[in-house]
């Protein structure tokens, strides 16, 4: 007998779990129908099958131009998340310190600020330097809130590697750098990769903290929610969305899958 | 480290010119970043919501009318207490939601539990906006939902469901299925490290399965529920795309007031700041009072 589910519980439950599927995926699905859909709104009937909405957006430049500029940004943020992340992972995970926690948690607080309240911020910060808004001013931002994706990525990943590895090196007379270089940085590898995709997906998505600090460059984020403000463009945006529904879910569970296949063969 | 310098002995010399690893080092670049982009950020805050810097020309002194005002005022307090019920309830709604399926995953022996877990979470990890979007189309007086009820005849065309956008339980839903794919994380982790001896010895000694769920899962899963309940009720509270693209004037939340008074029309940096930092105060409560349930290992997938 098992001692957690009767057989008809865990019926019971998977068919509870598929009515959550069906209901997380359905809005994608009918998003997905009706970016096929030839009627200028999305409502039932159905009235035809056509291309149009993706020809649309494929030679909508502003679109293009604020996809471009997130994928600028996200690249960019993402980058400098991920160096700082691997400082202070390795200072979290390898050295000692006094006011470990102190710094800890200071370095995950950017986890629970309201996106609402860290973007007034940054912008009266802004405001205060007679700093002008830019693409810069929201990589500055979304450095902040990704930052603490990319620790809680990489030290797990740093408690699991072998420390003796990185004495021996150290002792065999290799710099300290010299032995992150050689030693801790291919055995993270995997964790820098997922810690990158986890920052860039976060940016490029970003909408609060962007829509206070975006100078007159948009970001996609911030382009579509100008757009979903007007009936006439929702077609097209509907066909941009499933195109990036699609695309982020591949990176997704590819990342994911990748991740798994890493950290099997270098389990040790 | 004897060894190594006595068979080598420039190497001294070579550490001192190379740049080190030292923990200052490591630690200073995040931390300085931290510090000028996002802690001198809210003292700033601070100094605007007592009128030290201000938005206003002229000579300016230290007050505490703005915070005087915002306590004593129903209108803002009262949203705020409005936004606290509509977040208890949606974080209620999908844990109450997340568990079963937590528990499905992580007890029922299933043999794809990582990768069932992948897809629940996969919507979780692709764009907020468009999910919203999804949902605009689908309950818009014209949208999916009324115009199948139009089509199928069920209702007339003049005579649309039209509480289904712009409304309060438009953002309640909204919300509940942007964070329920989420909060199933924090559950399953905390189901999966049950030790099942204990399930075992509890049906062993008599106990039904109801009883051992009520006397040994349940107990054990709750650092995990209260983890899942607090990672939707702290994002939601300050939430304001949600509610400005399907709220209407009834879903006008907390968040929607500060962006408000920072915008365009009648600006109050004072007032707004104070909102602002009124729910900084309250998140940072709430999170240093349950820090022991957001310890990150609970979040982690591993």
């Amino acid at each position: 007998m098992d001692v957690a589910l009767s057989k008809n519980g865990a019926r019971l439950l998977r068919l509870f779990f598929c009515l959550v599927v069906v209901f997380l995926y359905a809005p994608i699905v009918i998003l997905l129908i009706f970016s096929f859909n030839s009627s200028a709104v999305p409502t039932f009937p159905l009235s035809g099958f056509t291309l149009h909405w993706y020809h649309d957006f494929l030679v909508n430049a502003d679109l293009r131009a604020s996809l471009e500029t997130s994928a600028i940004i996200a690249t960019l943020s993402s980058l400098g998340a991920v160096v700082l992340g691997i400082l202070a992972s390795i200072a979290l995970t390898r050295r000692r310190f006094r006011g470990k926690s102190a710094v800890s948690a200071l370095l995950l607080s950017p986890l629970v600020i309201p996106y609402v309240v860290f973007g007034i911020s940054l912008l009266l910060l802004f405001h205060q330097l007679g700093v002008p808004r830019s693409l810069l001013t929201v990589v500055i931002g979304h450095i902040v809130i990704t930052l603490p994706y990319t620790i809680l990525v990489l030290v797990p990943r740093l408690d699991q590697i072998d420390v003796s590895l990185e004495e021996a090196a150290f002792d065999l007379g290799a710099s300290r750098l010299r032995t992150f270089r050689s030693i801790t940085l291919p055995l993270i590898l995997p964790a820098v990769v997922s810690a990158f995709l986890i920052a860039f997906t976060t940016s490029f998505d970003e909408y609060a903290v962007a829509s206070f600090v975006v100078g007159s460059r948009v970001t996609f984020p911030i382009y579509l929610y100008a757009a979903l403000r007007f009936p006439d463009q929702l077609p097209q945006v509907i066909a941009v969305a499933v195109v990036v529904l699609v695309v982020s879910l591949t990176v997704v569970i590819a990342a994911e899958i990748g991740r798994r296949v890493a950290e099997r063969r270098f389990a040790g | 480290m004897a060894i190594a310098e006595a068979r080598e002995p420039p190497a001294p010399r070579r550490r001192r010119l190379r740049p080190d690893l030292t923990t200052p080092t490591l630690l200073g670049l995040p931390l300085a970043w931290l510090a000028v982009f996002f802690l001198a950020p809210i003292a700033i805050v601070a100094a605007y919501s007592l009128d030290v810097y201000s938005l206003d020309p002229g000579p300016h002194s230290l007050t505490l009318s703005a915070w005087h005002d915002f306590l004593h005022s129903s209108i803002y307090l009262r949203l705020f207490w409005k936004s606290v019920k509509m977040s208890l309830a949606v974080s209620a709604m999908v844990v109450v939601l997340a568990y079963p399926l937590a528990y499905y995953l992580a007890l029922s022996g299933t043999k794809r539990k990582y990768v069932l877990l992948l897809l629940l979470i996969a919507p979780f990890l692709t764009s907020y906006l468009l999910r919203v979007l999804a949902w605009k189309v689908i309950l818009g007086d014209q949208g999916v939902i009324n115009s199948f009820l139009f089509w199928t005849g069920v209702r007339s065309p003049d005579h649309p469901i039209s509480q289904l956008l712009y409304s309060r339980f438009a953002v309640m839903l909204v919300l509940g299925y942007i964070w329920l794919p989420f909060v199933a994380l924090p559950i399953f982790v905390s189901l999966e490290s049950l030790d099942r001896r204990l399930l075992e010895a509890a049906s062993d000694l008599g106990a039904s399965r109801l009883q051992a769920f009520r006397k040994i899962t349940l107990p054990l899963s709750l650092p995990g529920v209260f983890a899942a309940f607090l990672f939707v009720f702290i994002p939601t509270l300050g939430e304001f795309i949600t509610p400005s693209l399907v709220g209407g004037t009834s879903g006008y939340m907390y968040g929607n007031q500060i962006v408000d008074l920072f915008g365009t029309g009648f600006p109050d940096w004072q007032t707004g700041s104070v909102l602002a930092l009124f729910l900084l105060g309250v998140v940072a409560a709430l999170t240093v009072v349950f820090a022991r349930f957001l310890q990150p290992g609970q979040v982690s997938t591993d």
